[in-house]
């Protein structure tokens, strides 16, 4: 890396991706741009649906296909870029360079091979390790995430283990071969509060340990202040505010990241005079289905601020450090 | 609980469950109509009234139901099945002349049912509308609707007249010489067709059923994590993948044996396999009851042993039943 401005490790460029579905083509993601600086974490906001996991799918090269599609843009990790890797590159890169942890712990994990021989798996895939000194990285490994006895619970099947453990589990496999990017879909989602608390723990000292980037999914902005150095705001396939966390979280300028928040101004009341907002399931309305779509600002029908040019064309991602897509906050700042 | 108590107390169902089937086998043939001394009489050639009771009393037809009943669970707790009223000779000799190539023919049917159904369940599954997935389908439907002596008769028209390549009677061939291994070869040949008959409806079912089983896994959270990891598709496939997808054929398997076995005394009759089927049949005809008992205690026996073994192999195959999880 060179002194100065660091090179970006991922650079997300003008994404794309379209699904076929029964409603025909949609677009999932539409020109997202994003960039991932070595051992930062950089997190990725948004409700249900907006193609939170599209995007680290698609930088895993794991978007279903069909019927998905990456149809534009480009994802360069290191310069390279992954949609354009043929398969066995890809699988090089997977587990090994970038790793992913998911939002189902329960799930996530096969049910009939132990913990241990699921961590030992990657291992000996990727490091040309033989079973048993996988086998004794793989213990390492347990102990590194906090699980207790992990002789034992190393040979535990996954039905054996709580949800924070099986996660834990999922971060000593995501973590075994030293990736340099970790990709957290929600990885706290299904777990109860005081265990969200410790796998953030975790992350965080596994970020310092292997200084590894983060790119951190969530539709939580409380882990986003908690966990984020700069955040992507996506709403519907777009990206429609991006910044450093302070930024975001100080002074949203997107009617909607002020949703997330919990701070909107009310219509028809003075400046200055915001409420305070119920949280983020209910901002009122829903993300509209990708299939309709308009041509107009996709948050428009939720938007206490829409006017007219809002219904007629899409607001661009505009500005300098903190940038926004929208034409009430781009008057805002005029 | 462990593995031994588990086997302990699946045996004692076992056992139970075959009292059952020798109490219910026992009263339904005593509740069916004909006086069997009649019909030993009869095979011996003209009755007399003497002749009856003198039958009747050498049989013990003429204590009293209980009694019959009690006797015979006795005896059959020491392995005698009985005299064949017709054949005049052990039943358990009989049975025992037989069941080998029932078992056989049985096991041969259940291997080319789970293998070639789970293979082209799998492969159907990698393209879901693909023509594989189309086959299966079709194969599905005519498995399930051809009755088993149907296809057995085609074949044997097939195979005797049109290509005849493979025999269509019997285990062995009638004038045999060679060498052990030769003889071996010689019964494999002769138990393609009655075995493929026999397994066709059964490949039907479980293509279908992998097939379905293996979409659903492929969609599973782990397959995608399998994925994640930089797994190769095989891998994926063949070991994350596959590895779940059997579970469900393996309790369907168990729960098909005791209809694979009902099928092949069909198969037997059809192809003139020397097995229990054949017996069975000539048993009813002749209301040779010990006989008959006999085999219906025999084929309860042999379903009851392949449930326990597809429990022990569902129990090595799905940690969450071994460790007594979810
Ligand atoms: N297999 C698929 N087929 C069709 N459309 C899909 C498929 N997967 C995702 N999509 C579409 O892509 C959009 C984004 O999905 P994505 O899973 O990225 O959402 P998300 O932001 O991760 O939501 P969540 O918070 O629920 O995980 C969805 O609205 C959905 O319509
Ligand atoms: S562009 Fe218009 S509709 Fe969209 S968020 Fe801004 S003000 Fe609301
Ligand atoms: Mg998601």
């Amino acid at each position: 890396m060179n002194v100065g401005t660091p090179e970006p490790l991922l650079s997300i460029r003008g994404l794309k991706v379209e699904f076929s579905t029964r409603h025909g083509k949609v677009t999932a993601l539409d020109g997202i741009d994003l960039d991932l600086m070595p051992g930062e974490t950089l997190g990725v906001v948004g409700e249900s649906g907006c193609g939170k996991s599209i995007t680290a799918l698609a930088t895993m090269g794991l978007i279903p296909d069909p019927p998905g599609r990456i149809a534009g843009g480009h994802v360069l990790f290191d310069g390279e870029d992954i949609t354009r890797a043929d398969p066995r590159r890809l699988r090089s890169l997977r587990g090994a360079d970038i790793s992913m942890i998911f939002q189902e712990p329960m799930t996530s994990l096969n049910p009939v091979f132990t913990a241990g021989d699921q961590i030992a798996e990657a291992i000996m895939l990727h490091q040309s390790a033989g079973k048993a000194e996988a086998d004794r990285m793989a213990v390492e490994l347990l102990r590194t995430v906090g699980i207790p006895e992990p002789e034992r619970r190393s040979r535990s099947y996954p039905h054996e283990l709580s949800g924070g453990m099986r996660q834990r589990v999922m971060i000593a496999m995501a973590i075994s071969c030293r990736p340099r990017i970790l990709i957290a879909d929600e990885p706290t989602t299904a777990l109860d509060v005081t265990v969200q608390a410790q796998i953030f723990d975790l992350m965080r000292d596994i970020q310092r340990q292997f200084s590894v980037a983060i790119m951190l999914i969530t539709h939580d902005m409380g882990a986003i202040a908690e966990m984020a150095d700069r955040v992507a705001v996506m709403y519907a396939g777009r990206i429609v505010e991006k910044g450093t966390a302070d930024e975001i979280l100080d002074h949203p300028l997107h009617p909607y990241t002020r949703g997330l928040i919990g701070c909107i101004p009310v219509l028809g009341k003075e400046a200055g005079e915001e409420g305070r907002m119920p949280p983020l399931a209910e901002i009122p309305g829903i993300v509209p289905p990708l299939h309709l779509l308009g041509r107009g600002c996709a948050f428009a029908d939720r938007c206490p601020l829409a006017f007219d040019r809002c219904r007629a064309e899409s607001p661009a991602l505009e500005g300098g450090a903190h940038k926004v897509a929208c034409f009430a906050a781009e008057m805002e700042a005029a | 609980m462990g593995p031994t108590a588990y086997i302990a107390r699946r045996l004692a169902y076992g056992v139970i469950l075959l009292i059952g089937v020798l109490v219910l086998n026992f009263f339904l043939i005593h509740a069916a109509p004909g006086d069997p001394a009649e019909t030993i009489a009869g095979a011996m050639g003209g009755a007399t009234a003497r002749m009856l009771a003198d039958i009747r009393s050498a049989y013990g037809l003429d204590k009293p139901l209980l009694t019959q009943l009690a006797i015979y669970l006795g005896r059959v707790a020491h392995g005698d099945l009985g005299m064949s009223y017709y054949f005049n000779q052990p039943v358990i000799d009989l049975i025992a002349a037989r069941v080998g190539p029932t078992i056989l023919l049985v096991l041969a049917a259940q291997v080319i049912a789970i293998t070639a159904g789970v293979a082209m369940g799998v492969f159907a599954a990698r393209k879901p509308s693909g023509p594989l997935s189309a086959f299966v389908a079709v194969l599905s439907t005519v498995g399930y609707a051809a009755p088993v002596f149907w296809t057995g008769i085609m074949l044997v028209i097939l195979f005797a007249s049109i290509i005849p390549i493979f025999p269509v009677e019997g285990m062995t061939s009638a004038r045999f010489s060679g060498g052990f291994v030769a003889h071996i070869g010689d019964v494999l040949y002769h138990l393609a067709l009655p075995a493929f008959t026999l397994a066709i409806i059964f490949l039907a079912q479980y293509s279908r059923l992998s097939r379905a089983s293996m979409i659903d896994v492929l969609g599973a959270d782990y397959v995608r994590t399998a994925r994640a990891k930089g797994l190769s598709e095989t891998k994926v496939v063949f070991k994350h993948a596959l590895r779940n997808a059997v579970l469900p054929i393996i309790t369907v398997a168990g729960i098909q044996f005791g209809n694979l076995i009902s099928g092949a005394l069909l198969v037997e009759s059809v192809f003139n396999w020397p097995g229990m089927g054949r017996l069975a049949f000539d048993s009813v005809l002749r209301r040779d009851y010990p006989t008959l008992l006999g085999i219906l205690f025999f084929a309860a026996l042999m379903v009851v042993v392949a449930n326990l073994l597809t429990d022990l192999s569902y129990r090595f195959a799905d940690p969450r039943i071994r460790t007594g999880g979810r």
